[in-house]
Formats: structure tokens, C-alpha cells, sequence
């Protein structure tokens, strides 16, 4: 065989391969969302009705058993569920449009505004990320809200960073001089040529930022400074459980495994959308 | 690529080998005997105690200090001049005997025999010092003894009180009225020579206190050569500390870890306490006014469903202010029972009703919504939050739970709760009257609800001035009635007190008013 033949049809193995997984995590990702959309139907019993036996153990009535209160664990975690992922996806839909607008905006016009927004995105960058959300969260008294606010102020500057980059090396570009001389205003410059074009870095930093971002809200609210009783959330459920981790583990396992498995596809999909959406992988 | 093996082989091999070390560190007995940074010599327990910081008004041994004088008498440094025997009656400890010569005097007289760690003979000249530094410098104390003069002469005190004081004794009995040796002073890390029957070695706040033995106690041997008391505010970690062996037993262990001890290596040993668990009403709060909305909160809390789910049965239902351990207290009193329909029904007659279907009441316009302040330190607190949330939202009472460690600010503003429930010891001193003193009069530091009642404030002086004890008891059976009647408070339940030890210990014994625990009985098990 020719060997060039070889590497021109190993990149198109490569993207029929990253295709293919592709499909199964938008498949795997849409079925957790309807679980998420559906929480309320799904649900066997009423999450807060404090009306069964407390801490009984998983059994057909009970899938995932009871918690102390005695109330069904497969319920609360289904709207816990629900609650995590639709806060997380609310936080990150709003860190990714914040951000990436200051962003664009800073590195489009640059000048006084940029520096503004850049020293402050280096003042929020200079703290750890977790503690300072749990500072500003302390601060706003608790509450989900609350947190996502905190994570919110902590999380914009990346993407902030990213969309500047990008609108910088892209303001300089042939087609954006030329769009300018055709005279296209600055707003039709930022919407038809610059945003298309930052929007796969950006799609793909906020894909892989929706686990990550799950995780801290959950784990402010482990802390006590998320959702408050009795919304049932998994990162407070985990932590109300914890005391009985030795004794009555299904109270913390439960909540454990499905914080575990929307995390894990939400950070697969991400990957594999990052590899779809490489140009080394494209074939071409 | 061989050399790459190679480095995940080590890897792995130092990976594996902390693994090992790490959860090897279980194997008990020797280990306990050595825990801190000082060498010990001959035998040693180590208490692990969530209670004892100063976030808990506990920083160090110094009785003069704050809650201080609780450390000081559960570990076994101080002594009181008179003690609570198990059935809360007053009995002599450091005094033999005492002798109230008129409303005013009391003369008391001290054991002969009792040397303090310092080397000195405690006589009637110690005493005075004591309680005059006493009563210069901790508010609650001066409120309480209403101290006007102390005369000394050889181990006889005379005590001259202001105003009538019926409970001196009793308060002396507090574990401020530690006697300590003002001679030796107290030292910048409040450390102070007390004669019991473990003497202060060194402490550190939020830390631990080691002890060691009183060679020259005056009641017996004391069981241990040295004692470390550690500091352990997470129960999860004190549960693993026990486990694994670091400590010999616990003080404030969580209910949920109670079953991992439940077998012959470990030894349990409870009683019921005065603690109450109960919730207070803010009659600055418009929705708390109507008397319809607080009889209903009062009947839509589930004591027996709390005591039994959620307490694991680790308390007891209560009634009024005090337990049933007390013959002013239990069933001698009458509350609203649990009753769901009937609270509904009231709270329809006064208007209350859900007229937009969601599941709340409104009346004018406004939500049937009360705001639940409490904190998280005492871990009952939050599962009576969450209990109430739920069986009140049954009857149309919106709960909205406020628990926060920051408590004492979210108390103090009159506008931001409707219903304050806190854990307190309604009786330390085995008498009715500190409870109201406290709480419910209009001169109580702690009367957050801003609670009157006419009959009770008339009530209260009698009290003050009664000094027959069945007198004193029908006061505060009737005391506790008027504050019932108004449902101006809800009491839950109290407080069942464990502690846990390994089984090769004796000797550590839970006592209804929660002062003593260290004593000198406690040994290892022959």
C-alpha cells in the first residue's frame, strides 16, 4: 500500500471514531436531561413528605432506601438532580455570556475599558477560585441563589481571557479590514465575524466547565451555603448524610453516584466535543 | 520503556506502602497511652469532647471565665462546696455542713482534710478570696449570689446575701463556685489549682488540657496517672477517633454513630438531662401576636415523632420547662398535644385560610410564613427544623429555616425571625426559678421574645421569696402553666446525655446535670 494513502485516511478513521462517540454522549447527555426535565414525573413519592420509616434499607418499595426524615431517597435525588444540573447549566449560561461580551469588548475596543475589566478579572483571578466563592457566598447569607452568584463572580474571568484573545488576534485579521473598509460598523463586525468565530473555544471551554462547575456548587452546598432545607440538592444531601456514611451508607451513596454520573457525562460530551471540534482531527 | 516500568513499580510500591501506614494507625492500646507532645508515664486516658472550645464559651479551666467552670469541674480540677447527688438533691462536697442563721446569713462549714494542689489547706480564708474574685469578675455569678459580705474564720465562711436568697447552695453548686487557689492565681492560659483529683499540666484553647494525677487527693486514689483532654468539634471525626483508638471515649458523640458501638467493646452510659430543646415565640413579630397562629405551631410539632425518628429515641418527649426527673416537672404541667386537625381548624376560625391553593394560608393578604432561627452546634437543632418545616407545611405554616452559627446577631434583631429554638439546661442548679430568672421575665438577659405576662412577673417575686422547697415547686408548676396557657413557648423534648467508652474503662458516668465527668472513680477495668 502506498504510505501516503495511510495518512490521509487515518485523520478520517480518527473523525468517523470521534463521530461515533460523539452520538452516544449527546444520546447519554439527553436522556440525563430528560431524567432532569421529567424529575417531577419520575418521581415515585413526594421528595419532601417526611411520611415513611426512617432509614430503611434500599428495597422494591424503596430503590435507593430512606433518609432520616423518612422520606424516599430515589425522589430526592431525582429533584436533586434536578436542581444541581439546572443550577449548574444556569451558572455556567451566564458566566459564558458575561464573560465572552467582556471579553470581545475589551479586546475589540481595548483602551481604559480594557484595562478596567482585566485588572478586575486579575483581582477575582488572584484568590483561589472555591474560597473565594465561599467568602462571597458567606457574605450574600447562603441560599442557591446566592452561590451562584458567588461562582458566577468567580468563574467569568476565563472566559473573559479566552474571547479577548481571540477578538485580538481576530480584530487584526484580513476579513475583519475588510469588512471595516466595505464600512461595516463595529457592532456588525463583533456579531458576524468575530463572535462566529471565537464561539468554538468558548463552546468548548463551557462544556468542560459545566462538571467542574457542578462540583463547587455542590460543594457549596455541602458546606451549607447552597440550597437550603428542605430543596433537595445533592451536594447538601451528601452532606447531610455524611454522619451516616458507616451506619446507613445508601443516605450518602446515593446522592454520591448520581453527582458521579451527571459529571461524568457532562465532562465526557465536553471532551469529545473538544475533539470533534479539533481542526488536527478535521481530515481535511 | 523499561525505564518507565520501572518508575511506575516504585511508584506504586510508595503509593501502596502509605496506604498501609495510613490505616494501620487503629491498633489501640498502646497508642492511646501516648497522644500529645508530652512523654507520659504510667497509665493515660484521653477524653475526646466537642463541647470544650471557645466558640462554646469554653476556651480554658478558669471558672472565673465565661462557661469556663464547666471544664474545670467535668475534667476534675475544681470542686464545689456543695454537689448534686444523682437525684438533683443538694448534698455536701467541700463543705460538711451549713447553717442559715437568718434569711440573710448562711454559715457554712468546710472539710478539714482538703488540701488544694498547690499545697495549700483549704480553709475559710481561701474560700472568701475565691468568691470575692468570684463575684468581682463573672456577671452571671454577682446576678446570681447577690453576695454582700464573706467573713472568714478558721473553716468556717459566713456568706451575707443582699436580698433573701433561697438558692445560694444551689448556685454555689454551679461550676462557677469551683474553689481555686487565689494564692496560686489563675495563669495567662487559664489554668488554675483546683482539689480534685486531677491537677492542670498545660492547656491550649481549641486544643486539649493534659492532667495528671492529685497525688494527695482528700476522697480516694484518682484511677489514671495522666489525662488529655482533646478537643473534637466535628462528630464525624470524633466517631473515627474512637474508632481507630486515638481516643478512650466521648463526650457529644452523633446519634447516627451510636450503632457502630453498640457491642461489648464499648460501654454507654446515659441519663436524661434538664437540657430542653425548645422554641421561643418573638411577640415582636406581628404573625407571632396572634395567639391562634403560635396554639397552632404548638400543635402541629410532632414532639413524639422527633424524639423516636429522628432522636433514635435518644431524648424524651417534653412537656413543660423541666423532665420528669423533677417533681415540679413532666406531667405535672399540661400542654397542647399534637393535633393537626385541630390546628387547622383553629387557624380557619382565625381567619387563616389557603386561598389561592398553594398550600399556604393567607389571611389579608398576608402568608402564613414564620421564619425559624436556630444553629447548627447542637446537632438536634437543624433535624427540629427540618421536622417542624414539614409537619407544620402540612397544616398551612410555611417554614422558612434560618440555622446559622451566627446566632446571637440573628436573635438580636427583633424584625428578623418569628421563632428562635435553642438548646438550654433548664434547671442546673436542680432549682425552678434559674429558667424564668433567664428567660421569660422582664428582667432576663435571654428573654429574646420579648415576653410579659403579669401573673408570671407576680409569680416570679413570690418565688424569689420562698424558701419552703414544696412551696418553691407548686410555684413553678404553676410558673410553668401561665407561659404554656400563652404558648409563649413550645418545649420539644430534653435531652438524653451519653457518653461512650471503650470497655477497659470504668468509672465515667453520665450525671443528670452534666457537670461531672472526670472523677476520681474513673479507671481501667481490672
Amino acid at each position: 500500500m502506498n504510505p501516503q494513502n495511510v495518512t490521509v485516511r487515518k485523520p478520517k478513521i480518527q473523525k468517523n471514531y470521534t463521530k461515533h462517540k460523539l452520538l452516544f454522549f449527546i444520546i447519554l447527555t439527553a436522556l440525563l436531561m430528560l431524567a432532569v426535565v421529567f424529575a417531577n414525573q419520575l418521581c415515585p413519592y413526594n421528595p419532601n413528605a417526611q411520611i415513611f420509616e426512617p432509614l430503611e434499607t434500599p428495597s422494591a418499595a424503596h430503590i435507593c432506601g430512606t433518609d432520616r426524615y423518612g422520606r424516599d431517597m430515589l425522589s430526592r435525588v431525582l429533584i436533586g438532580l434536578q436542581t444541581s444540573v439546572l443550577s449548574t447549566l444556569l451558572l455556567v449560561a451566564i458566566i459564558t455570556l458575561f464573560g465572552t461580551a467582556a471579553g470581545v469588548l475589551c479586546g475589540y475596543f481595548g483602551g481604559k475599558t480594557d484595562a478596567l475589566i482585566m485588572r478586575v478579572s486579575d483581582v477575582c483571578l488572584a484568590f483561589p477560585g472555591l474560597v473565594f466563592a465561599l467568602a462571597i457566598a458567606a457574605l450574600l447569607n447562603g441560599g442557591l441563589r446566592n452561590a451562584i452568584i458567588a461562582l458566577a463572580v468567580v468563574s467569568w474571568p476565563k472566559y473573559a481571557r479566552i474571547a479577548r484573545s481571540q477578538t485580538l488576534s481576530l480584530k487584526n485579521s484580513d476579513y475583519v479590514f475588510a469588512a471595516r473598509l466595505s464600512g461595516d460598523t463595529s457592532v456588525e463586525i463583533i456579531t458576524r465575524h468575530i463572535l462566529p468565530n471565537i464561539f468554538g473555544p468558548i463552546l468548548v471551554t463551557a462544556m468542560l466547565d459545566i462538571g467542574t462547575m457542578m462540583m463547587e456548587l455542590a460543594g457549596l452546598s455541602f458546606l451549607g451555603l447552597g440550597a437550603q432545607p428542605p430543596t433537595a440538592e445533592l451536594g447538601n444531601m451528601m452532606s447531610s448524610g455524611r454522619s451516616m456514611l458507616q451506619t446507613y451508607p445508601w443516605v450518602i451513596i446515593s446522592p454520591g453516584i448520581a453527582i458521579f454520573l451527571a459529571v461524568a457525562v457532562f465532562n465526557l460530551l465536553g471532551d469529545t466535543v473538544r475533539d470533534y471540534l479539533d481542526p488536527r482531527n478535521s481530515g481535511k | 520503556m523499561r525505564k518507565t516500568n520501572i518508575l511506575c513499580l516504585i511508584v506504586s510500591l510508595f503509593i501502596a506502602m502509605a496506604v498501609i501506614t495510613g490505616c494501620s494507625s487503629g491498633n489501640s492500646e498502646s497508642k492511646t497511652t501516648n497522644t500529645g507532645s508530652s512523654e507520659y508515664s504510667g497509665t493515660t486516658f484521653v477524653l475526646g469532647d466537642t463541647t470544650f472550645n471557645a466558640e462554646n464559651g469554653e476556651p480554658d479551666i478558669n471558672p472565673h471565665n465565661s462557661y469556663s467552670g464547666w471544664a474545670c469541674i467535668r475534667y476534675g480540677v475544681g470542686e464545689t462546696l456543695f454537689r448534686y447527688s444523682d437525684t438533683m438533691e443538694i448534698e455536701p462536697w467541700l463543705a460538711t455542713d451549713y447553717e442559715l442563721v437568718d434569711e440573710l446569713t448562711w454559715k457554712i462549714i468546710l472539710r478539714d482534710n482538703v488540701a488544694f494542689s498547690s499545697g495549700r489547706n483549704l480553709d475559710g480564708q481561701a474560700v472568701k478570696e475565691c468568691l470575692e474574685h468570684l463575684v468581682e469578675n463573672h456577671d452571671r455569678a454577682r446576678g446570681d449570689l447577690m453576695i454582700d459580705t464573706i467573713t472568714a474564720e478558721g473553716q468556717t465562711v459566713t456568706i451575707k446575701t443582699t436580698e433573701p436568697k433561697a438558692t445560694l447552695l444551689n448556685y454555689l453548686s454551679d461550676p462557677y463556685g469551683c474553689i481555686i487557689d487565689m494564692e496560686a492565681g489563675i495563669t495567662e492560659d487559664g489554668i488554675v489549682c483546683g482539689t480534685g483529683p486531677y491537677i492542670a499540666e498545660s492547656l491550649e484553647t481549641d486544643e486539649e488540657v493534659n492532667l495528671v494525677k492529685n497525688e494527695n487527693y482528700w476522697n480516694g486514689e484518682p484511677g489514671f496517672d495522666n489525662i488529655n483532654v482533646i478537643t473534637i468539634t466535628d462528630g464525624d471525626t470524633l466517631t473515627m477517633a474512637l474508632q481507630s483508638g486515638e481516643i478512650d471515649a466521648a463526650y457529644g458523640m452523633p446519634y447516627a454513630s451510636y450503632p457502630l458501638f453498640e457491642n461489648e467493646d464499648y460501654t454507654f452510659s446515659s441519663c436524661a438531662t434538664s437540657r430542653a430543646f425548645f422554641a421561643a415565640m418573638n411577640y415582636e413579630s406581628e404573625i407571632i401576636k396572634d395567639q391562634a397562629v403560635r396554639k397552632a405551631i404548638a400543635m402541629g410539632i410532632d414532639k413524639e415523632g422527633f424524639v423516636n425518628r429522628l432522636l433514635d429515641g435518644n431524648g424524651y418527649p417534653a412537656v413543660g420547662v423541666y423532665p420528669d426527673t423533677f417533681s415540679f416537672g413532666g406531667d405535672a404541667v399540661t400542654d397542647e398535644t399534637y393535633n393537626p386537625e385541630e390546628a387547622m381548624a383553629l387557624l380557619e376560625e382565625a381567619g387563616w385560610t389557603d386561598s389561592d391553593g398553594d398550600g399556604i394560608r393567607e389571611k389579608n393578604g398576608q402568608k402564613l410564613t414564620i421564619r425559624w432561627c436556630t444553629y447548627p452546634s447542637r446537632q438536634e437543632l437543624p433535624l427540629l427544623a427540618e421536622a417542624v418545616q414539614a409537619t407544620l407545611g402540612n397544616i398551612g405554616i410555611e417554614v422558612v429555616i434560618n440555622c446559622t452559627a451566627d446566632i446571637a446577631n440573628v436573635v438580636s434583631d427583633k424584625s428578623a425571625w418569628d421563632v428562635y429554638a435553642s438548646a438550654m439546661v433548664t434547671a442546673p442548679t436542680g432549682d425552678p426559678e434559674y429558667f424564668f430568672t433567664t428567660h421569660c421575665l422582664d428582667s432576663s438577659v435571654a428573654n429574646d421574645g420579648s415576653y410579659h405576662s403579669d401573673k408570671l412577673e407576680t409569680l416570679a417575686s413570690e418565688l424569689a421569696g420562698t424558701f419552703d422547697a414544696d412551696r418553691r415547686g407548686e410555684i413553678a408548676v404553676e410558673m410553668q402553666q401561665t407561659i404554656l396557657d400563652d404558648d409563649a413557648y413550645v418545649f420539644c423534648s430534653h435531652l438524653k446525655m451519653s457518653m461512650i467508652s471503650k470497655s477497659t474503662i470504668t468509672g465515667l458516668s453520665a450525671h443528670p446535670c452534666d457537670f461531672y465527668e472526670i472523677t476520681a472513680e474513673l479507671a481501667p477495668a481490672k
